[in-house]
């Protein structure tokens, strides 16, 4: 099964699932989690199924193409579900079997990890789901987010999918996977993984990034009173982005971070808030702690 | 796990002892935290019993179990009769219960309503407050069947864990989803709801890979069918399988577990991460034994929690060898891929850890490694970890003159205060933060610093775990580091309440206790304090509020004396310790000294005179004005006061000497013998409290110089239980 056809499977398995099959989000982003199916989706009382591709990238992560299981743009597949299914376990096992893992011949096990995202405010429990000892899944039950408690609690099923691709090719190199029927994953990403990480460590210019930050949080800031939602979350996106290239280049201190995450978590919390106030379902709580 | 509990009811008829059975209850969760089941098995057990005792069902035995899909509760011979005793439940005042007429009230109504009793069944009972009006609840057998559908749900709702989550719309809050329930009494089916959930007679095994479902009709059944499906629901037996299991795999690849698999905490992880064990061997690539012992451990547990193997040999521990056992969950269809996965990821992993190992060295001397500590915060308000490490060698110079530290050790104190935390900086500590200190070892003896600051630098952590530094400078910098950190927070207004101490200051304190106690050099509290209060945040800070905190800062390490476990010696009991911290307590260590002597000294006879001297010298003096500071030997009159007199110039030198020896046992029993018997004979003869003021200031100088000779030492012995107790003599 190569590349293309794992994302496809997926798609199928999921859409048969009642998921709507949504499309990566068009900004560059840390995790599936930022996508707005999912940081919206979550919140407030409407039930909400999707799954999509996200291309995720992790500036500090790069390895310039040298280490297998590290990369600084990689693919999750992300599915969210909301209200959970009881059996979703079973349902996500399926998922695997359906990709073609044969998993009577491997070792499977969820092992405790309870997930957080400062900087979206987000929090849930649940595990990393280990094949053979490698971590090919998070799985989180989704119990804050936006710094709200959730009404219905929704599962996110991460799925690594450069990690199981490995088992159902039989290779242990990411970069020598098929992609498609000619192309391997190194013909497409190899290159630019090198390069990217070179910009990541050695050439993104921190002043224009530090820049970038504050004027990215000041932009979502005058959206937000403008109550122009979905673009005021955008920037969130681009701060977001912005800390993590100052990250990967040595330009956060220890004792900046937790300011830059903070501001970050504000903006999200923000949203959140304008989101549930649209649905008319902000907790009174929320209501009376806003200024 | 408690013993077998006998019934305290009374005996049973044949009838209803034949007709007691056992209960099954079975949590069926997703895969529980592996830290979290422990406490939740042994919860379950207790709450169980708890409410079946408040429940009146008497039973045989109660015993829970678990593993990571399943929390499981056995009772064996559990009633099927409720047995509720005869009770008088107290209802409304007479006032509310009738009104003018006569006639029950509203009120009256509704309690009788909510009891299920009639009007006949009351009777009114006087009281101070009023008459009030009881119900006179009859003895009532309730069948078992009856009870439990609402005492299982209730026992989920009563286990806590560390952090709980919802799942689902009913709002149930446990460690992980519960997707089944299993509630069988006898091979009846106990119908019960669990959140959205009812019970039912069937389990799951074979999970994840597996699932399949078992029908179990009795405890009997159930046991045999996880038994059948490989689960092994013991997990006391399933430590020792995999114990076992690892040992087996270790002689087939010629070595044995590490010598640190039974301390370090994974073979318990393991025991609640799998419920079917099955062991497999992996290897690595040879060339990482390059790497230090605790970081090839700590890669492999904390990665893949697998078992680090060594080479056999006389010595503990022996070499690492490059392999390593992994428990499965159940055997997979093909171990040789699965070993593949595990050892590519194993050996991945290591080049990782053999990169930032060689980064890091790049960065040394530690030293320079160390510069980059003003970056670290170590609190907002107290500043950097650079700040720190200063403060660290600022007090390392108090302590080490009251250690009487030699020239030599005295450098290496203040260069491993230096060094302590420069290790936070590094690639491998932020990659494995439980190994700080264990590199600041590495690095500083790859910097070329001597062993004994290299050590110090890893033990200042200690104790973790039990294990305690085993070095003099280690010990010192241990107990500095969190002297620093207890008094700085302390000095912020922060401490522990309740459950919350997201600091760790309990523990700070504790470790004090425990590393001043083994290593028994004094602990100059006040001295210490003194150098403490000339940085932040106490510079600049009004007196009075140092002096508080100060104080607040003694009294909350000497209350952990009280819980302290005391290696070597007696437990001391309470009165104890009240006594000896109601004498001189600046120093730490001598004071548990004292508490030791005493304790040791318990029912002697010389403590019981010491006791009554001191008792009834405190008599006098409670409420006396004390204005004269010295005994005016021209003014003794009568001869007791005299021979009292003699036997302090004689004794006072000698007990001072004991005292200074701190041989306290001696100094009580010599204390007590002096002058237990001519105080007596002073009290019966010798009036202190005369209308000479003159006199009266004399003898009142000479009861307070025997007092304070050894309550100035020793102990207000005056605090001692043993005192209340009626003595012979």
């Amino acid at each position: 099964m190569d590349f293309q056809r794992l994302i496809r499977t997926l798609d199928m398995f999921w859409e048969k699932q009642g998921c709507v099959i949504v499309q990566p989000y068009d900004l560059p982003m840390g995790a599936g989690t930022f996508h707005p199916a999912t940081f919206f989706g979550a919140l407030g009382p409407q039930p909400s199924k999707a799954a999509y591709v996200q291309p995720s990238r992790r500036p500090a992560d790069g390895r310039y193409g040298k280490n297998p299981l590290r990369m600084q743009r990689y693919y999750q597949y992300q599915v969210i579900l909301k209200p959970t299914p009881d059996n979703v376990q079973q349902l996500y096992l399926e998922s695997l079997r359906a990709c073609g893992l044969k998993l009577e011949d491997h070792d499977l096990r969820f092992v405790q990890d309870d997930w957080e995202s400062p900087t979206l405010g987000a929090s849930g429990l649940g595990w990393e789901v280990w094949l053979d000892s490698l971590e090919v899944t998070q799985f989180t039950y989704f119990q804050q987010v936006g710094g709200m408690e959730l009404q219905l609690i929704p599962c996110e099923i991460t799925y690594g999918l450069e990690r199981i691709a490995t088992y159902l090719q039989g290779t242990p190199d990411v970069y020598q996977l098929r992609y498609g029927p000619t192309l391997s994953y190194g013909d497409l990403h190899l290159a630019n993984e090198k390069e990217a990480s070179a910009y990541n460590f050695e050439q993104a210019d921190v002043a224009l990034h530090q820049e970038l930050f504050t004027r990215y949080e000041a932009d979502a800031k005058r959206l937000l009173a403008a109550q122009s939602l979905l673009p005021a979350y955008e920037q969130l996106l681009h701060c977001s982005h912005s800390f993590n290239m100052l990250d990967a280049r040595g330009a956060v201190s220890q004792a900046e971070r937790p300011r830059y995450i903070l501001r970050i978590r504000t903006l999200a919390k923000r949203c959140a808030e304008v989101y549930l106030e649209r649905l008319g379902a902000l907790p009174e709580h929320a209501k009376s702690a806003k200024k | 796990m408690p013993s077998p509990r006998k019934s305290k009811a009374p005996s049973r008829t044949r009838r209803e002892a034949t007709q007691a059975a056992d209960l099954l209850f079975e949590i069926g969760t997703e895969e529980l935290p592996a830290a979290y089941v422990p406490g939740l098995i042994d919860q379950l057990c207790r709450e169980a019993e708890g409410l079946l005792r408040d429940a009146h069902l008497s039973f045989q035995k109660a015993a829970t179990y678990g593993t990571p899909r399943r929390l499981v509760l056995i009772v064996r011979g559990l009633s099927a009769m409720q047995q509720n005793p005869a009770v008088d439940i107290r209802g409304p005042s007479k006032q509310a219960a009738f009104d003018a007429q006569g006639k029950p009230t509203g009120a009256l109504q509704g309690f009788l309503r909510s009891q299920g009793g009639t009007l006949a069944q009351t009777k009114l009972v006087a009281s101070p407050k009023g008459e009030y009006l009881y119900f006179l609840k009859p003895a009532q057998d309730i069948p078992a069947t009856k009870v439990l559908p609402t005492l299982l749900p209730q026992l989920v709702t009563r286990l806590k864990a560390p952090k709980t989550m919802r799942w689902d719309e009913s709002g149930l809050r446990f460690a992980r989803p519960i997707r089944w329930v299993v509630a069988l009494y006898g091979r009846a089916l106990v119908r019960c709801q669990v959140g959205r959930l009812h019970s039912a007679a069937l389990t799951h095994v074979g999970l994840p890979r597996h699932p399949k479902t078992l029908k179990c009709a009795s405890v009997a059944q159930y046991l045999q069918g996880l038994k059948r499906a490989g689960v092994l629901l013991d997990h006391r037996a399933r430590r020792e399988a995999i114990q076992a299991m690892v040992a087996r795999a270790a002689l087939r690849a010629k070595g044995r577990a590490a010598a640190e698999t039974a301390t370090h905490g994974l073979l318990d992880e393991v025991t609640y991460l799998v419920e079917q064990p099955h062991p497999l061997v992996g290897g690595f690539d040879a060339k990482y034994l390059q790497l230090p012992r605790e970081l090839l451990l700590a890669s492999m547990a904390k990665h893949q929690r697998v078992f680090a193997l060594e080479a056999p040999a006389a010595d503990q521990p022996g070499a690492l060898l490059p392999q390593c056992v992994a428990i499965l969950e159940g055997p997979p269809g093909k171990p040789a891929a699965v070993r593949q996965v595990i050892e590519r990821i194993l050996n991945a992993r290591l080049a990782d850890s053999l990169i930032f190992w060689q980064q890091d060295h790049a960065r040394l001397p530690l030293e320079q490694l160390g510069a980059q500590l003003s970056g670290v915060t170590f609190h907002e308000k107290l500043g950097s970890m650079a700040d720190k490490s200063a403060r660290l060698v600022a007090l390392s110079e108090t302590l080490a003159a009251a250690w009487q530290l030699k020239g030599q050790e005295m450098q290496a104190l203040r260069r491993a205060a230096q060094l302590a935390k420069a290790d936070l900086v590094s690639t491998m500590v932020k990659e494995f933060p439980t190994l700080q200190g264990v590199v600041g070892k590495y690095y500083a003896k790859d910097s070329g610093e001597s062993s004994v600051v290299a050590e110090a630098i890893e033990e200042h952590y200690l104790p973790v775990a039990e294990r305690l530094p085993g070095s003099l400078i280690g010990s010192a910098l241990s107990i500095l580091d969190k002297y620093d950190s207890l008094s700085s927070y302390l000095g912020l207004g922060i401490q522990p309440s309740g459950d919350q101490d997201p600091y760790g200051l309990r523990r700070a304190a504790q470790g004090i206790v425990e590393v001043a106690w083994a290593v028994r050099r004094p602990l100059p509290l006040l001295t210490l304090f003194a150098q403490r209060a000339t940085l932040p945040p106490y510079a600049g800070m009004a007196a009075a509020q140092s002096r508080s905190i100060q104080q607040k800062l003694q009294q909350y390490l000497l209350e952990r004396l009280y819980t302290f476990a005391w290696t070597g010696a007696p437990t001391p009991s309470g009165d104890c310790i009240d006594a000896v911290l109601a004498g001189p307590c600046d120093d730490l260590v001598d004071a548990m000294e004292r508490i030791v002597h005493l304790q040791r000294l318990a029912g002697h006879p010389g403590l019981l005179k010491a006791a009554k001297v001191i008792e009834r010298t405190r008599n006098i003096l409670k409420n006396a004005k004390v204005h004269q500071a010295h005994v005016d030997p021209a003014r003794l009159q009568e001869l007791p006061e005299k021979t009292l007199w003699e036997r302090y110039q004689a004794q006072a030198g000698p007990l001072t000497q004991l005292a200074d020896r701190k041989a306290y046992t001696e100094m009580t029993t010599a204390f007590g013998e002096a002058f237990y018997a001519p105080l007596h004979e002073f009290f019966d003869q010798v009036m202190v409290n005369v209308p000479d003021e003159g006199l009266q200031q004399n003898r009142l100088a000479l009861m307070q110089a025997i007092h304070t000779l050894y309550t100035g030492r020793v102990a207000d012995l005056s605090k001692l239980a043993c005192l209340q107790q009626p003595q012979e003599s």
